[in-house]
């Protein structure tokens, strides 16, 4: 397939396509560099100058935003480092051990991948509840270590090592941590870097969790505390503010996404494969 | 069984995975220094015998002694064995530095010690250059080489190598042979191959151990395994192409020495000894391509078919039947000029042929003196 | 042996700490919503046994049933075009190229976006009151049209948002799967002197028609949990027009605070989410058996 050039009509259709994509996006930069009271005005006027950082210098100075960023920073790295933590060691356990009731746990594990959100959420809720977890940052983790995607990826990679350095590892004297630590771990970076992205991406982006988890404004995330701030401005009065939320909130997530772009599209391909 | 003080004692392992027996009772001993081969086809258990020494798999039962300890209840690293695995199993991300030093840092060797290794094995194996190098930044020669010298620092009491020439093309493989022949010249160790080829083990090993069906078949020098082979599975698995075969009946002796008819109603004359065999018993007479020639003109021979003709250039193999059915491989020197459907007349050498019972019990040829 | 015995227990310790979170975090809350949803509950712990009754409830709430024509609905609008058109720019972009890679960077891009920025954007581009489209509209002498409080017009533009937001991932998936296939097939089926069309149907479409089900058992799974699309954008109106299964449940506990019900309703959609992933499941590999 690959082999043949695309027809001219199919270019075109293709980049139709790209400016949709686009346009949204662009269209969100430029509101996001006009006053509130030139939009007030004339919402017509973003496609004309003047442009100016206000409304960025005004998330800078006072407004919740870089608290909101924090604990997405927070949340988001702690979900990543957790999964990746957790499916390491579970994934070395699954794919290299022995032990009672291996294939019983997998499956049990692998059952988890079929159990949408909906039919924990509420329960969890109250839970959490119980436990105090509301409002706190472990609170808003844990939900996100309870995948069972990040133990099978990881314990496929694992899988895929050729059993052959285990026994010369073993013949060099090495202990089961030292194998796991110093030989098989390095060997998956690439499979961390995959994971870890993913699920950073993923906990950024969470929504439902998050927004009935923090209930007070000090640990809304920034999709909750953006989504707060959408509900309070009555629709175009604070339109330029919003939109340079919007980008601010994106910025971090669209570098990591650009920085990781081969890690993310190998993750969602490894899903794929299976 | 008494163990030994020096060398490889194995006393009566066994070995299955779930029902299936893949050892059954094997035992055997090897010398200090003494570079053994392990043949056999796949499946014979020669490299589950070898994990089993290397401590990477647990025998059922049996011990497992080295140089007077035994090991078989040792974990693999505190063994004295060094291996050398088929596909190699580098360290991807270690540097061919590290892969070296790995084994002895676990075992608490101090640096310098390490440092003084490394630097007398690259010289040995001549890959001072590519030390900081990562395994995949090199050709396969070379990791081989460095799988080598990982073994070599180690300075073990057993050098195991699992099938090591199986991952090398032709022409490499040829090298790789020598370098291994002198390996044994450089290490102070006992060195144990397994290998599926015969012509690595000939080449290679001072004895050669043939496995088949879960047991040893023969232990034997090259010399030993080849002229005296201790059974039918040997004699055929030996020697390439294989022996043939004829169905015959022990037709009575002369002089001590047995003549057995083939089913063709041809009487060979033998030189094996008479003592078991008596008339009337149903053999296989082995015959070696190079005891089958084509009968000159004039000359006498039994009638055959060629089926298949294989010109090495030097000497050409016939693969031909017999009128009996029997099938018969006959060497003729030169490029040949028969082709297959042609029918030709072979001559036997029936001095140099040997005698198996349907036990498969073997008598060989003994020239009178 | 000493060896195994050692090995069983560095087995529980390898897995044991992802076991313990999955069984607290996820195990306990699945088991107790079976519980809960048999319970007049509220989200305060006070609880009294009702048996089926918050199911029995649901099988006559009108409101429940007008989320879920509207949650069908919106699933019907979603996956089927998300499909095909991934589908088509999987197959425009399995390329080598500069062209194509920036491209696929482009159609990747909107699916790092959160739901949050999503709908702001949206918002403001479907408003009547001076919208990206509005100004378009105007421009060619056209009257705005409300998209978000017309009920007619709310779900097909939830649907549009939601394209636009989720066309990455479905693309990816495709495009690994057009990775797979191993190129000597083509090869073959050019020697062979096949069409492109044929090349496709025959050739690429079967390759990757696990990748297809997986694309479409993912998708159903996810729209049929649409949830902040809806509450962001709309707030399921105008007149509960656009509310959906999972903003009902919502609604119902942390509005109504009927945790009981709204739990019940949650194990209702587990079980039509699970029933239609087995459903597609069993109507794409029937066959296969046969076949091979």
């Amino acid at each position: 397939m690959s082999a043949h050039r695309l027809s001219p009509l199919a270019t075109v259709l293709l980049v139709l396509g790209a400016a949709v994509m686009l346009a949204p996006m662009a269209w969100t930069l430029l509101l996001s560099f006009k006053s509130n009271a030139a939009l007030m005005a004339d919402s017509g006027a973003a496609f004309a100058g003047p442009y100016t950082f206000e409304n960025y210098a005004a998330i800078l100075k006072g407004s919740l935003t870089l608290q909101w960023l924090a604990n997405s920073l927070v949340v988001a790295t702690g979900a990543a480092v957790g999964v990746l933590v957790l499916s390491s060691l579970a994934g070395y356990g699954f794919a290299r051990l022995e032990f009672p009731f291996r294939r019983t746990l997998f499956v049990i594990v692998l059952l988890g991948l079929a159990v949408p959100e909906q039919a924990v959420i509420l329960p969890r809720h109250q839970l959490f509840a119980w436990l105090g977890l509301h409002n706190t940052y472990p609170g808003l983790i844990l939900p996100s270590l309870t995948g069972s995607f990040g133990v099978f990826f990881m314990t496929q990679y694992f899988r895929a090592i050729p059993r052959e350095l285990d026994e010369a590892a073993l013949l060099d004297g090495a202990s089961r941590f030292t194998l796991f630590w110093k030989v098989l771990l390095p060997l998956t970076l690439p499979a961390q870097a995959t994971l870890g992205v993913f699920t950073f991406l993923a906990a950024w982006n969470d929504y439902w969790w998050p927004l009935i988890s923090a209930t007070t404004s000090d640990y809304f995330t920034l999709t909750v505390g953006l989504a707060s701030a959408q509900m309070n401005y009555a629709q175009t009065s604070g339109l330029g503010f919003l939109m340079a939320q919007a980008v601010f909130a994106s910025i971090p997530i669209l570098i990591v996404y650009i920085a990781f772009q081969k890690q993310i599209v190998r993750a969602m391909a490894g899903t794929a494969v299976r | 069984m008494r163990v030994p003080l020096s060398g490889l004692a194995l006393i009566d392992v066994s070995k299955s995975f779930g029902d299936v027996p893949v050892l059954e009772r094997v035992s055997l001993r090897i010398a200090p220094r003494e570079f053994i081969a392990f043949l056999g086809p796949s499946g014979s258990g020669k490299s589950t015998l070898l994990r089993i020494i290397a401590g990477l798999e647990t025998a059922d039962s049996g011990e497992v002694w080295l140089d007077g300890e035994r090991i078989d209840t040792r974990p693999p690293g505190a063994r004295g064995i060094a291996m050398v695995f088929q596909h190699y199993a580098l360290y991807p991300h270690m540097t061919v530095r590290e892969n070296m030093a790995f084994g002895l840092r676990n075992a608490g060797v101090a640096k310098d010690e390490i440092a003084r290794r490394i630097a007398q094995a690259a010289d040995i194996l001549e890959i001072g250059a590519q030390l900081d190098k990562k395994p995949g930044q090199m050709s396969g020669g070379q990791r081989q080489r460095v799988a080598i010298g990982r073994a070599i620092v180690k300075q073990p009491r057993l050098f195991l190598l699992d099938e090591p020439l199986s991952n090398l093309d032709a022409a490499l493989r040829g090298r790789t042979r020598v370098e291994l022949a002198q390996l044994r010249t450089r290490v102070d160790a006992a060195l144990i191959m397994v290998t599926h080829d015969q012509a690595e083990a000939m080449t290679l090993a001072d004895r050669i151990v043939i496995l088949d069906d879960c047991c040893i078949q023969q232990v034997g020098t090259p010399a030993e395994v080849y002229t005296r082979p201790a059974n039918a599975f040997v004699a055929r698995f030996v020697g390439s192409p294989p022996m043939a075969m004829l169905p015959g009946v022990v037709a009575g002796e002369e002089a001590g020495r047995v003549r057995v008819r083939l089913a063709g109603g041809a009487v060979l004359a033998t030189d094996v000894p008479a003592g078991g065999l008596v008339a009337g018993t149903e053999v296989d007479v082995g015959l070696r391509p190079e005891h089958v020639r084509l009968a000159a003109p004039g000359e006498e021979g039994l009638a055959a078919e060629v089926e298949l003709v294989e010109r090495l250039g030097d000497r050409t193999f016939l693969y031909a039947r017999l009128a009996d059915g029997a099938e018969i491989v006959a060497l003729e020197p030169g490029f040949g000029t028969l082709r297959p459907g042609e029918a030709a007349a072979l001559v036997i050498d029936a001095a140099a042929a040997h005698i198996f019972t349907a036990g498969g019990a073997a008598h060989h040829p003994e020239p009178s003196a | 042996m000493n060896a195994a015995a050692r090995d069983r227990w560095a087995g529980y310790a390898f897995v044991g700490p992802f076991l313990l979170v999955y069984a607290a975090v996820l195990v306990v809350p699945l088991a107790m919503g079976l519980v809960i949803s048999l319970h007049r509950a509220d989200l305060f712990g006070r609880r009294a046994w009702i048996g089926l009754g918050n199911y029995t409830q649901a099988l006559g709430d009108p409101v429940l049933h007008q989320a879920l024509g509207n949650t069908i609905l919106l699933a019907l609008l979603i996956v089927p075009p998300l499909t095909v058109i991934a589908l088509l720019l999987a197959l425009a972009l399995n390329r080598p190229g500069r062209f194509a890679a920036i491209l696929r960077g482009v159609f990747f891009s909107s699916l790092v976006l959160s739901v949050t920025i999503v709908t702001l954007i949206w918002r403001f581009i479907l408003t009547p009151d001076a919208g990206l489209i509005a100004e378009g509209l105007e421009a060619a002498g056209h009257a705005p049209i409300p998209f978000l409080s017309d009920p007619d017009l709310v779900i097909p533009a939830i649907a549009v948002t939601t394209l636009w937001w989720s066309l990455g991932f479905p693309v990816m998936l495709i495009l690994a799967g057009l990775q797979q296939v191993p190129g000597d097939i083509y090869e073959a089926a050019a020697l062979d002197g096949a069409s492109r069309w044929t090349v496709l149907r025959r050739i690429t479409l079967p390759a990757i028609r696990r990748t297809l089900l997986l694309v479409v058992m993912l998708q159903t799974a996810a729209q049929l949990q649409l949830f902040g699309q809806a509450q962001l954008l709309t707030g399921g109106g105008p007149g509960g027009a656009s509310r959906t299964i999972v903003l009902y449940i919502f609604e119902v506990s942390f509005g109504r605070w009927e945790l009981g019900y709204a739990t019940a309703i949650a194990e209702l959609l587990f079980g039509m989410i699970i029933a239609l992933t087995l459903l597609q499941y069993w109507l794409v590999t029937r066959h296969e058996g046969q076949r091979t």
